[in-house]
């Protein structure tokens, strides 16, 4: 019994019909070619491989593809374009707030969350928001302050 | 080995059937059996036998208030659902919000978190302070016990191969106070060195109830009625002198495995700053 699992990934109807006991963030990056997600830790610890399941910030990395059935979903290739994600990532580069980049997509997909939820946070609510997403380049502060800043330039976005 | 199948039902109905016929292994969010199976990147992570994959279930979701008073958590209610919602128990939502980080706490279920039985989970120990039941169903019926029943030991349960865990059921109670606290290496996703529990009622500057269950420190989580005995009927002007002996009563319960000393000590100083400050005519509210 081979269920079809279906979902919609950044806005594009799927339906996947292999293992659905593959990691979600193996069938993202081999089957769909959606490279931005990182693995670092494979265990669910360091948030590099963070993605969005209807609205919530998830780690693709401990999550099977069957669970996602039914299920909307957004990687850092969904939203990089969008006015949102824009304002993210510019006001990242604005601020310097990446040396490798590799923790970054997850940083984004958590601000991403962060902000929607929380269009004004403070700084103790920032770095709660990514608390979940380890860095081992930058000591989180420029991060922190680069989340602040595309709260500041985006804040008619956020509040919609 | 012969491959393993793995089942996407839609409906609980046929997920109870595919536990009857298949015994196959339940699923819900994952982040235990994932990790635990984990094979490296591009490799399906092994498991011990089939696997039905249940996180989706609608029947398995949400929170609801019971006629009785009672709250019933279907057994797929994520951390963060739990943590969030205003029906739930402080003490289990304190519980829910201290685990892992923001995206374990959207995958983590409470149906996994107590079908995992491992000490170190975070939701059993507030959830056998307030004597809360698990509901099991079959395809053939349904029966509940508490969970302080169904955990048996590290990774033993009372599940039978054909049931699944459709939900919990916290029994409606208050207390005048309440404390909670979970000792971790750090904040964020930091599985518990130590969780401890206390609730209590004071009336008319008698304690009338009192109860403290504490987490990771042992095989399963530890409740000493035994203990609360001690304390239950003094008036809060006699806590400083029976407190010796509840405290000694309550060392009984610590296992010895890794660190005794360290988890007595701090259970004894957590404790002994919750009856303190009950001693010290506390506000009602929580104690922190
Ligand atoms: C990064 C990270 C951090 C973590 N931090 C914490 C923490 O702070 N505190 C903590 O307590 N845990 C923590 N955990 C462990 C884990 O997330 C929790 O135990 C979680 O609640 C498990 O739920 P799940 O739905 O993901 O379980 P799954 O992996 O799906 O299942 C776990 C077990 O329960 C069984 N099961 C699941 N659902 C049912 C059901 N309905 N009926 C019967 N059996 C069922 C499964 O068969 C399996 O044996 C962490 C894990 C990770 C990866
Ligand atoms: S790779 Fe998924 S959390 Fe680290
Ligand atoms: S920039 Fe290198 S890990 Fe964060």
């Amino acid at each position: 019994m081979f269920s079809e699992i279906r979902f919609t990934l950044n806005g594009e109807q799927k339906i996947y019909t292999g293992d659905p006991l593959r990691r979600l963030i193996d069938v993202l990056r081999d089957d769909y070619g959606l490279t931005g997600s990182k693995e670092g830790c494979g265990e669910g610890e360091c948030g590099a491989c963070s993605i969005i399941k209807d609205g919530k910030l998830v780690t693709s990395c401990i999550i099977p593809v069957a669970g996602v059935n039914g299920c909307e979903l957004l990687t850092i290739e969904g939203i990089r374009d969008t006015e949102k994600g824009k304002c993210i990532i510019d006001a990242y580069a604005e601020g310097g707030a990446v040396q490798c980049g590799f923790c970054i997509p997850g940083m984004v997909m958590a601000t991403y969350v962060l902000l929607n939820n929380n269009p004004d946070p403070s700084e103790e609510e920032i770095r709660v928001g990514i608390s979940g997403n380890i860095c081992r380049c930058t000591g989180y502060d420029l991060i922190v302050e680069c989340i602040a800043l595309a709260a500041k330039k985006g804040a008619a976005l956020w509040q919609k | 080995m012969a491959e393993v199948k793995c089942f996407v039902p839609q409906t609980l109905q046929e997920a109870l059937e595919i536990r009857k016929q298949y015994h196959a292994i339940p699923l819900a969010g994952g982040s235990d059996l994932m990790v635990a199976g984990s094979m490296g990147a591009g490799v399906t992570p092994k498991f011990a036998g089939d696997v039905v994959v249940i996180t989706n279930l609608p029947e398995l979701k949400g929170i609801r208030e019971l006629d009785d008073g009672s709250v019933e958590i279907g057994a797929c209610t994520t951390s963060a659902e739990i943590a969030a919602s205003e029906l739930v128990h402080p003490l289990v939502r304190d519980a829910a919000s201290r685990m892992g980080a923001i995206a374990l706490r959207n995958s983590a279920t409470i149906g996994g978190n107590i079908g995992n039985a491992s000490p170190k989970g975070d939701m059993p120990q507030p959830l056998i302070l307030l004597d809360a039941e698990v509901v099991l169903r079959s395809a053939d019926g349904e029966r509940r016990m508490l969970v302080d029943e169904y955990i048996i030991a590290t990774k033993k349960t009372a599940l039978r191969d054909d049931e699944l865990i459709v939900s919990v059921v916290i029994p409606k109670q208050s207390f005048t106070h309440i404390f909670y606290r979970k000792i971790g290496m750090r904040r964020a996703n930091a599985i518990s060195k130590l969780t401890l529990s206390a609730a209590a009622t004071v009336k008319d500057g008698v304690v009338v109830d009192f109860r403290a269950s504490s987490g990771a420190a042992g095989p399963k989580v530890a409740r000493c009625r035994k203990a609360e005995e001690i304390l239950i009927g003094k008036k809060i002007s006699e806590l400083n002198t029976c407190k010796e002996e509840f405290l000694d009563a309550w060392n009984g319960v610590i296992s010895p495995h890794a660190m005794p000393e360290y988890r007595r000590n701090t259970t004894r100083r957590l404790l002994t700053h919750f009856i303190d400050a009950l001693a010290a005519g506390h506000p009602e509210g929580r104690v922190e």
